[in-house]
């Protein structure tokens, strides 16, 4: 602080008492200056933290990807790919089977008659799911091998930190007495990579298996067994198809291949896997979370943008001034609603409601109902929805408030009515701030905790969105969510640890991101008032 | 509004304006609509209100003296046993039923429900502990950084940018400042969950709220104000004093008991720095130093509804606990946020200029 410039021109202040050099006025400017400047570098000391803890996220998750395709384990997830896209086909033959059982129960059949029937056709069901054991068994070999070396070579690399951490405290013969071996990956690959002429024969064999059994599936004589019986061919010839690019895949993966660090970054921010504590990989990526949290967010938009804003324009607008002072304070009130009590009354309440409602007989027509998860996207939304429609309404009334009252008037000289008035003037000049309003509303769903963690269902999937308006009502997992349930018990410094830091600053830089729109858009289109 | 009135206004309408148009038409279904939805709204609000209000009264209150359940209010969460003695069902909380088994020598088979007996005392007093604490260190940062943006701080390219950049951070999700909360003050600094690591997360959560509504509202006091009191002769401080604050306090305080609402309110960003799921203690029982008492996790409410909610077993006794824990809650919450609009109308009237 500049002593000097604080006592004015003419020294009409010196007469002022001083401590240490300082008087009075000065010493409470630098106490406020103080406030101010530790308050601003402690919010700026947020981000840095949240850099810096997510920023060791990427070496660490290159190394762990790094290693994951050295020790070879990434040839065998390959070949299991193939070996889950044959269990797919396995299962779906299962449900026929167990279609059948069922069919063959409703039609009054008793059990030893439906075993006599079932009989018929037993063979083929048994010698389908024996064509997958070879290529089970190839796979689990392989797996053993290969993750032997690597969970040799990561107890070999504990045993050297332990060395370090021995030799730096001065036990030099205790350090000695450590036998470390080196892990030469490449060694057991060879086994495996040796092995596949195997893996291709295993493959002919399985190629002419398939086609050898399919002339022969049995005729159930029913329509529906008929037609899902169909599609299995069809299935099953697909699956053939595939066989060939399964294998290309096989034979052109290379162990040596680098990892580039963007390779860490794309298969973080574009990864369609969210798998922690697994044996063979852990995978770290953002697209199921994401999309649950957009999810979520739409489903809460949905109801809350025409309900917040059609809420202030009445408010603003329509309603009789003593319903105004109502209802305005009744909607900021409910903004104060605890999150986590709102979340409470969608588990108790609001989530069976909707699955009994799901269930009602006349709602029967709808294909994806009756719902079977009581605790889904759309519950969540919709509780969301409540949470966001205080803040839209807020911000929207005050955009509509700011417009100036001649505009109104002018137009009701014109004649117009007034909902021409509202639809064609009001709105339009106040359109800047209501959008920001529903960015920022936005910016709350998308930044919720509590309702999510309650209400979401927690499931670790990207939603099918190919299912169309059904999608609402599967169970999804969020990225508020994912943190607040599994930060609790990471290791501190882990991969997993800065794992979620990374989804903590993605989130902390999507709401930085609304909040700027937000305000720009405001600025931007601000009306000139003459 | 009497229907008679309805009546008479549209009668007038229809003198005024003449027959009714297809527009007329439009205009009053488009209302009608608005109403509808408006309505709808407060309606889904209510009905969480009254859910709660209504099955959570059930365990607050007693039909007989002294009217409130004290056990609930005064005890802490507890086994819950159920069982039947002699022909008649009892139900106990694990204290109550240890010295009701003493004068008993047969064997009492029971059934234990966790987190449904006892009380909610201790989530009650550590909320009101971390409130009080957060808000300290928040009202203090807060207030006296907007006085030093408002009055002191010279208008410019940096002023803008720190102002753009706490407003920007008042939008920021509670669980980003939790896990900022637990990486650096739990891990980093080395507090652990303790209410102190608490207390700084909820402030800082809150302090760009506080900061940016406490120098908006200073901001709004006409410069003519501050301009006559320095042509007077006053300093800055005098003026400041005298001419700043007393108007802007209505503002202030709006704006700090909402901070204490967001920040009674709050789960996510307690649950890895201060609030535990059970602690036997007080938070002020068996400390060995005093400063031990900022060194210890406490229980909350919010944090307690989520476990209570999310972690246990349900059945008709935990629903018990849970609705009382949620009304209890939201009555304590909704104090805070009430008086905050009622002040703020209040306060709007009483300063004009």
């Amino acid at each position: 602080m500049d002593k000097r410039s604080s006592k004015t021109r003419y020294q009409l202040a010196s007469n002022r008492k001083s401590f240490l050099g300082l008087t009075k006025e000065s010493a409470l400017k630098g106490l406020f200056g103080g406030n101010a400047f530790v308050s601003i570098v402690v919010l700026g000391l947020i981000t840095l933290f949240l850099f810096k803890e997510g920023a060791g996220f990427f070496g660490q998750y290159r190394d762990s990807l790094l290693l994951y395709r050295q020790s070879g384990l990434e040839y065998v997830e390959l070949m299991r790919g193939q070996q889950n896209a044959l269990s797919a086909l396995t299962r779906y033959l299962n449900s026929i089977r167990s279609r059948q059982i069922e069919k063959l129960a409703e039609e009054g059949y008793d059990f030893q008659e439906s075993r006599a029937i079932m009989e018929e056709s037993e063979d083929f069901f048994y010698d389908f799911e024996d064509l997958a054991v070879p290529l089970r068994e190839h796979v689990i070999e392989a797996n053993e091998i290969l993750s032997a070396a690597r969970d040799s070579y990561q107890e070999m690399q504990n045993l050297s930190e332990h060395r370090e951490s021995l030799l730096k405290s001065g036990r030099q013969d205790e350090a000695d007495a450590l036998e470390i071996r080196e892990i030469d990956f490449a060694l057991f690959f060879d086994i495996v990579k040796s092995r596949e002429s195997e893996y291709i024969k295993i493959n002919e064999n399985l190629i002419r298996g398939i086609e050898g059994i399919l002339p022969s599936t049995p005729d159930f004589g029913d329509a529906e067994l008929q037609a899902k019986t169909e599609r299995f061919k069809e299935l099953a010839e697909m699956f053939i198809e595939e066989v060939s690019k399964f294998e290309e895949n096989v034979l052109a993966w290379e162990r040596s291949r680098p990892v580039p660090i963007s390779e860490a970054f794309t298969s973080f921010i574009f990864g369609k896997k969210w798998v922690t504590n697994s044996s063979i990989q852990d995978w770290y990526g953002l697209i199921p979370l994401m999309s649950g949290s957009l999810l979520v967010a739409m489903v809460a938009m949905f109801f809350a943008v025409p309900l917040g804003v059609g809420a202030a324009i009445y408010v603003n607008q329509v309603a009789r001034s003593l319903e105004r002072d109502l209802i305005k304070p009744y909607i900021e009130f409910i903004s104060a609603i605890p999150s986590v009590v709102i979340g409470f009354f969608g588990i108790a309440v609001f989530g069976t409601l909707i699955r009994e409602v799901s269930g009602w007989e006349s709602l029967a027509w709808i294909d994806f109902f009756p719902i079977s998860e009581r605790l889904n996207a759309f519950t969540a939304g919709g509780l969301l929805a409540l949470m966001a429609i205080p803040t839209i309404f807020t911000l929207a009334e005050d955009a509509l408030n700011n417009v100036p009252l001649s505009y109104k008037e002018a137009s009701m000289a014109m004649g117009s009515t007034r909902l021409q008035t509202i639809v064609r003037i009001i709105v339009p000049t106040a359109l800047s701030g209501i959008i920001s309003a529903v960015l920022l509303g936005f910016g709350r769903v998308i930044g919720e905790t509590m309702v999510v963690l309650l209400c979401a269902g927690n499931r670790i999937e990207i939603p099918r969105f190919a299912e169309g308006i059904g999608v609402v009502f599967e169970p999804v997992h969020t990225m508020t969510g994912i943190i607040a349930q599994e930060l609790g018990e990471v290791v501190h410094g882990s991969m997993h640890y800065r794992a979620l830091f990374m989804v903590g600053l993605v989130l902390f830089l999507i709401s930085l991101l609304i909040n700027y729109f937000a305000q720009k858009i405001v600025m931007k289109f601000q009306i000139s008032r003459g | 509004m009497s229907p008679s009135k309805t009546v008479v206004r549209e009668s007038m309408e229809k003198s005024l304006f003449g027959k009714s148009t297809k527009s007329k038409l439009v205009e009053r279904l488009v209302f009608a609509l608005f109403r509808l939805g408006t309505y709808f709204v407060l309606l889904c609000a209510a009905t969480i209100f009254v859910d709660i209000v209504y099955k959570g009264g059930k365990t607050v209150f007693r039909s007989e003296f002294p009217f409130l359940n004290v056990e609930f209010l005064s005890d802490s969460p507890q086994t819950l046993h159920v069982f039947e003695y002699q022909g008649r069902k009892y139900e106990m909380s694990d204290s109550n039923f240890r010295s009701f088994r003493q004068g008993i020598d047969e064997p009492i088979v029971t059934e234990t429900y966790a987190y449904s007996g006892g009380g909610i005392w201790p989530c009650i007093a550590g909320t009101l502990l971390l409130v009080a604490g957060a808000m300290i260190i928040a009202m203090t940062l807060g207030v006296l950084s907007a006085i030093f943006l408002s009055e002191y701080s010279r208008p410019g390219k940096i002023l803008n940018a720190v102002r753009l950049s706490i407003l920007n951070l008042a939008g920021v999700p509670s669980i980003v400042f939790g896990i900022f909360g637990m990486g650096m003050f739990v891990l980093a600094f080395g507090w652990n969950v303790s209410l102190i690591a608490g207390w700084f997360t909820l402030a800082l959560m809150v302090l760009p709220i506080i900061i940016s509504a406490s120098e908006e509202s200073m901001r709004a006091i006409p410069q003519g104000m501050r301009d006559a009191s320095f042509a007077l002769g006053a300093t800055q401080w005098t003026t400041i004093r005298t001419n700043v604050l007393p108007y802007a306090m209505p503002g202030i305080l709006t704006s700090s008991i909402i901070g204490v609402a967001r920040v009674a309110g709050e789960t996510a960003p307690i649950m890895f720095t201060a609030a535990y799921a059970l602690r036997d203690q007080l938070p002020w029982e068996g400390l060995e130093r005093w400063y031990d008492l900022f060194f210890q996790g406490v229980m909350a409410l919010p944090y307690h509804i989520y476990v209570v909610s999310a972690k246990i077993p349900q059945n008709e006794y935990t629903s018990r606990m849970q609705y009382g824990t949620a009304f209890v809650f939201l009555f304590i919450v909704a104090a805070i946020a009430l008086s905050s609009i009622l002040l703020r109308i209040r306060m709007r009237k009483k300063y004009r200029w």
